[in-house]
């Protein structure tokens, strides 16, 4: 994957963090292949399809997907449940689709519906040697990544 | 004034119905899908407007737009969607809907959105 196609996806999660939550994220250092954090996560994931193909991929810490959940809910759950799987599901597929029309395909690319993982120390992967591209960010609601891998041929 | 809300996610749902109430909406059906959606409006309810996302399971959104045209109901219908594409928009101002909403979104911006196509809505 080259660099240059990441631009969009972190507009997007610029996009939908500051809209949707009130949260600025500040990324750090963008990483080359996915990595295998120890600790639990929930990783969020949307697939891209069409002429180009690829997987967005939100990673939280349980306790920054609470307090997001909590910022688009009203109110934070105390416990990670189907409200905050519906959350982060939804805020993977917002950043999907922001970044996907800034591609601006014709036909439009489609979207997969959104699957959350839930566990500890997996590594995400996808077939032909896709490299994926890791951004870290950190906000007021706790640290969290995206991975994105996306293949333009 | 009642409105139908049409989103897969309930996350969504939730924030759609608190922005209803910027413009004095506080009577909302859900549906989490199209299928949900067409079950509700032939249930006689009558709404003032249908909020409706694009990307559901059973039923898509542009799919229910249509059905909901050709059915002869002419209650207005913004989109609230990914799907950020001209050709979206194109394609479903095409199939009947009267405006275009898309996520990530504030509050104000769905309430002006509503105001727009429903002007009997509180002015805030």
């Amino acid at each position: 994957m080259d660099v240059k196609y990441i631009n969009p996806f972190i507009e997007a999660v610029d996009s939908v963090f500051t809209t949707m939550l009130s949260v600025e994220p500040k990324r750090a250092q963008i990483r080359v292949g996915a990595t295998q954090p120890a600790g639990q996560l929930l990783t969020s994931l949307v697939g891209i399809s069409g002429q180009v193909s690829g997987v967005v991929a939100l990673r939280f810490p349980p306790t920054t997907a609470l307090k997001l959940a909590g910022r688009l809910l009203g109110s934070e759950p105390t416990e990670v449940n189907e409200e905050v799987i519906d959350a982060i599901s939804e805020l993977a597929n917002m950043v999907a689709g922001n970044a996907k029309a800034k591609f601006n395909h014709d036909p439009p690319l489609q979207l997969g519906m959104p699957t959350v993982v839930e566990g500890t120390g997996y590594r995400l992967k996808y077939p032909s040697g896709s490299i994926w591209l890791e951004v870290p960010f950190t906000s007021e609601a706790g640290d969290f990544s995206m991975e994105v891998t996306y293949n333009p041929e | 004034m009642r409105a139908l809300v049409v989103d897969d996610s309930m996350t969504i749902r939730r924030i759609v119905i608190k922005a209803l109430g910027i413009v004095g909406i506080s009577d909302a059906t859900e549906a989490g899908d199209g299928v949900e959606a067409i079950a509700a409006l032939e249930g006689g309810t009558e709404f003032d407007v249908i909020l409706l996302d694009w990307n559901m399971p059973k039923m898509n959104g542009i799919d229910t737009l249509k059905a909901v045209r050709r059915s002869g109901n002419k209650t207005p219908v913004i989109m609230v969607t990914t799907e950020a594409e001209k050709s979206r928009v194109i394609e479903a101002i095409k199939a009947g809907a009267n405006d275009y909403l898309i996520k990530p979104f504030s509050p104000d911006q769905l309430a002006a959105k509503v105001r727009t196509v429903v002007p009997a809505a509180a002015a805030g």
